[in-house]
């Protein structure tokens, strides 16, 4: 389809008149009287023998000329093609950063440094219209720069490209390049890669053009490390650590293990070709500190010769109760592990601030609550002052209840809920920070409050006056309740994840802010709003260190992944149709046609001189 | 008795023949190869042996001939008879046939009074030698005509009519001369003036007067500009006779062309003649009349 940018240009095609009427006003030939033509007319046949053709020649030289006004007025008009998918020189590079790209290849090369140069070469070779998109593919895919025309911008893009510690997975990253090539059906997609992945990871796409780099490489790795408690005996533990050989010849392999650099145990594991072994070795004593796996072996790929574990045990969540008596409440609470609960019958005669200070969570259960400081409190059957909400009578028998959409409840099934009386309460100054997590069609039944340094739960009717405490939802409910109100972990745990993971940092309501120590001994400080933090900088296997509530506190990243260590199974990518399926939604472009047009124009000038000096010559 | 000068004006012809050119033309004489028959003796002898006073040969006598040509010297000194023959002497008819297509207009001065001065030339030499002089004009058919004159009181008024004659219209040498042979009752010499530029073909016109016992001698006069033309580019040209235009822009090759194409036209004309004992001068106006007259001609065989 064609669209005319300035249609008013097509009124020069007025012009070909004049035209025409400056054709007809050339220099008239000079008229001669001669005794006969008879054999001027014969000389024409010797030298043209086709009069046919010098009279079309005549005539074509008008032809011609009117041609020449016609495109040269169609030219003006800016016409422009409505093409579909202009962006045909588009191209999107990617990168495999995946710990497999780690692998030696050759002397002081690795596989990345391979795709590295080929990446380069494509970048070098990007046509001067043409723009490119580098990405790369770990854990996560991540746009390293956008659809961009500067060669150097490119370049500097990739020289910040290095591998982590990450399992590949390409199929998530070559999905989103063909996202970002929706409409483009021209562009291409460069999959810089040594091929250590799944068959899978193809998305059969014709605009995917595989380049794999590497050779084979001998490689022994770890490929689990763990830690745990054993049951009922809170100073054993146990320390799992399996090896792999994926050579095709039997390995020595000297492993340890040590925490907190004393050595847990030692020994030299004889492997199979292609064959793993998993050692279990229990110990008894403090289980708390950075664990760390080893083999020593010179093999091609280094990343998997250790992996990390950080062993933690959490602070029991002390709980501060005021009631005069409440069985279910008790229960439920006694119940948590590791929480430690202290239980008082009458109203605090101590400052409060100092008691919130003192404890994770202060409950009120039926008794006045003063006026609360910053902290983490829990009211039952109870309102206490300055607060958004307010008491404002009794009712009974409330109707059915409704659940809202909150993390708190999740999906807790309220619908058997039966309650006798309850509190009905008013909001006063509704914000944000203020949650309901279920209610009557007469009033709130539980709130959460968020606000200044302080973390609310409100429960409004008294449990023993209900069936709540006989419900599913009811040990759920503290339980969240008390997650929320002061995170805690459950004891022992050994924390643990794949390079390029997301660890998330549970943020008591005082704490905003976090200050990481990376493995390579880099810190940054990092800040949150929202009561956790996401942290997904961990393509470094290693152990990564906070401080959290002036706790010190770890987690480890590790590779150990069978089929990412597996170097040498490498996937040989089909032969790609070099045709390219046009796109059924395609994007469509305005290509202006005006050069074109100005060059038809010269042509057709040039041929009207040509065919005016060969009528010349001949007639 | 040679004329001093004769002039005579027609139109924008101007034919003048000074006293020096006149004296110069009586030295000319006009010889026919054949044997005519003429109405009147003239000075010129022909092969035809009969009763002339100009002895010729012998032969043997044959029962009925003429005891009077008996040559008795002979029959005294062999015993045998023998007849004594002499050459008749007859006038010739000279028919000067010219073209006066509108092609004989061209050139500078043209053809047409190039072939006209030409032809009173030569009608001139036949009266000096006592011949029958006849002139006629044709185009695309027989045109004006002047019957064969005998004495040379009456150049002037074959000066007249040359200087009269038109020159227009469209060659039809061959139906021309066709009908020219075909009225003509004194078979003589033809000389034929012209171009021989036009359209259609020469070659029967030719052979019909051949037909009618006529001796033909052809003139083809051409105008120097026909020959070397001077065009160069881009022209329209015109045919005088037909008036059809032709658009062309002449550059050296297609001047090389036209030439090569002249050239192949002359030679047949040339080859025809040559065939057909037919004597074929080719005459350019660029030669002074003079020298065309004096020298040019005099290289054929009927002018010496």
């Amino acid at each position: 389809m064609i669209e005319l940018a300035y249609p008013l240009a097509l009124l020069s095609l007025l012009a070909i008149p004049l035209l025409i009427a400056l054709y007809l006003l050339r220099p008239r030939r000079r008229r001669i009287v001669l005794s006969t033509t008879a054999l001027w007319q014969a000389a024409l046949k010797d030298r043209e023998p086709r009069v046919g053709f010098r009279t079309l020649l005549r005539n074509l030289s008008l032809l011609l000329l009117l041609a020449s006004a016609l495109v040269l007025g169609l030219a003006l008009a800016g016409p422009q093609w409505l093409s579909r998918a202009s962006g045909g020189a588009d191209m999107v590079l990617v990168l495999d950063v995946s710990a497999s790209m780690k692998t030696r290849s050759g002397i002081g090369r690795t596989r990345f440094d391979l795709a590295l140069a080929e990446a380069s070469r494509l970048v070098d070779g990007l046509p001067r219209d043409g723009r490119m998109l580098v990405m790369t593919s770990g854990h996560k895919a991540l746009l390293r720069t956008a659809f961009e025309a500067d060669r150097d911008a490119l370049h500097r893009a990739l020289a910040q490209v290095r591998p982590g510690d990450e399992t590949g997975r390409p199929r998530e990253a070559l999905a989103l390049a063909l996202s970002l090539l929706r409409g483009r059906e021209q562009g291409r997609i460069y999959f810089l890669t040594d091929g250590a992945f799944d068959p899978d990871a193809d998305p059969g796409s014709p605009q995917v053009e595989f380049r794999v780099v590497g050779a084979p490489a001998r490689n022994v790795a770890i490929t689990r490390f763990d830690f745990r408690q054993e049951l009922a005996a809170e100073d054993r533990f146990q320390v799992l650590l399996t090896v792999r050989n994926y050579t095709d010849a039997p390995v020595v392999v000297p492993a340890s293990a040590s925490l907190d650099e004393q050595v847990l145990f030692r020994r030299s594991l004889a492997l199979a070709a292609r064959a793993e072994e998993t050692v279990v070795l229990p110990f008894t004593g403090r289980a708390r500190g950075q664990a760390i796996g080893r083999i020593e072996v010179d093999d091609d790929l280094a990343a998997d010769n250790q992996a990390f574990a950080a062993v933690n045990t959490d602070d029991p969540l002390r709980v501060l109760l005021f009631t005069r008596g409440n069985f279910y409440l008790e229960s439920v609470l006694q119940a948590m592990p590791n929480l430690d609960l202290v239980k008082r019958d009458s109203p605090p005669a101590e400052d409060i601030a100092r008691l919130a200070l003192t404890y994770d969570v202060v409950v009120f259960d039926g008794i006045a609550a003063p006026q609360l400081p910053p902290g983490n409190f829990l009211l039952v059957n109870t309102v206490a002052p300055g607060l958004p909400f307010s008491d404002s009578g009794r009712l009974v028998r409330p109707g059915t209840l409704v659940r809202g959409p909150s993390a708190l409840m999740g999906d807790a099934d309220l619908t058997a809920v039966r309650i006798d009386q309850a509190r009905r309460v008013a909001i006063d100054k509704p914000g944000p920070g203020l949650q309901r997590l279920f209610w009557s069609k007469e009033t709130d039944l539980a709130l959460a409050l968020l606000e200044d340094g302080r973390k609310l739960v409100y429960l409004g009717f008294d449990l023993a006056g209900s069936n709540f405490p006989l419900q599913a939802a009811f040990p759920l409910f503290f339980s969240r309740s008390l997650e929320w109100l002061r995170p805690a972990g459950d004891g022992f745990v050994s924390t643990h994840i794949a390079a390029g993971s997301t660890w998330t940092i549970p943020l008591p309501a005082s704490e905003t802010r976090v200050t990481m120590r990376m493995p390579s001994g880099r810190s940054e400080t990092l800040a949150s709003e929202g009561g956790s933090l996401l942290f997904d900088a961990t393509a470094d296997a290693g152990i990564y260190e906070y401080t959290l509530a002036e706790v010190r506190r770890y987690f480890a990243v590790s590779l150990a992944n069978a089929r990412e260590s597996d170097v040498n199974n490498r996937w040989a990518p089909a032969r790609r149709r070099e045709e390219i399926r046009p796109a059924g939604n395609a994007a469509q472009a305005l290509v202006p046609l005006w050069p074109q047009l100005l060059v038809l124009v010269l042509i057709l000038l040039a041929l009207e001189w040509l065919v005016w000096t060969g009528s010349r010559g001949d007639a | 008795m040679a004329m001093n000068t004769v002039t005579a004006r027609a139109g924008e012809a101007n034919l003048v023949f000074d006293d020096a050119f006149l004296r110069k033309l009586e030295q000319l004489e006009l010889l026919a190869r054949k044997i005519f028959r003429g109405l009147l003796r003239g000075e010129h002898t022909t092969s035809r042996r009969g009763r002339g006073l100009e002895f010729s040969d012998f032969r043997h006598y044959r029962p009925g001939d003429d005891f009077r040509h008996i040559d008795w010297n002979i029959y005294s000194r062999l015993d045998q008879l023998f007849l004594k023959l002499h050459a008749s002497e007859d006038d010739v008819t000279l028919h000067l046939v010219l073209d006066t297509s509108a092609s004989m207009g061209f050139g500078e001065p043209s053809k047409f009074d190039h072939a006209r001065r030409l032809a009173a030339a030569l009608a001139y030499i036949a009266l000096h030698h006592l011949d029958r002089v006849g002139v006629s004009a044709f185009s695309d058919g027989v045109g004006a005509a002047l019957p064969p004159i005998k004495t040379r009181h009456h150049m002037a008024r074959l000066l007249a009519f040359l200087g009269e004659l038109p020159c227009a219209g469209v060659t039809r040498f061959d139906s021309a001369l066709r009908a020219f042979a075909t009225r003509t009752r004194n078979p003589g010499l033809v000389i034929l003036i012209s171009d021989l530029l036009g359209a259609g073909g020469f070659q029967d016109g030719i052979e019909a007067l051949r037909y009618g016992g006529h001796d033909v001698v052809v003139i083809q006069l051409l105008a120097e500009p026909e020959i070397d033309p001077p065009l160069d580019g881009a022209l329209r040209i015109v045919d005088a006779e037909t008036g059809d235009e032709l658009d062309v822009t002449v550059d050296a090759d297609l001047r090389r062309l036209y030439q090569h194409r002249l050239e192949r036209h002359l030679q047949d004309v040339e080859r025809f003649c040559r065939q057909r004992s037919v004597e074929y001068l080719r005459a350019s106006t660029a030669i002074p009349f003079e020298d065309l007259v004096l020298k040019y001609l005099r290289q054929g065989v009927h002018l010496r």
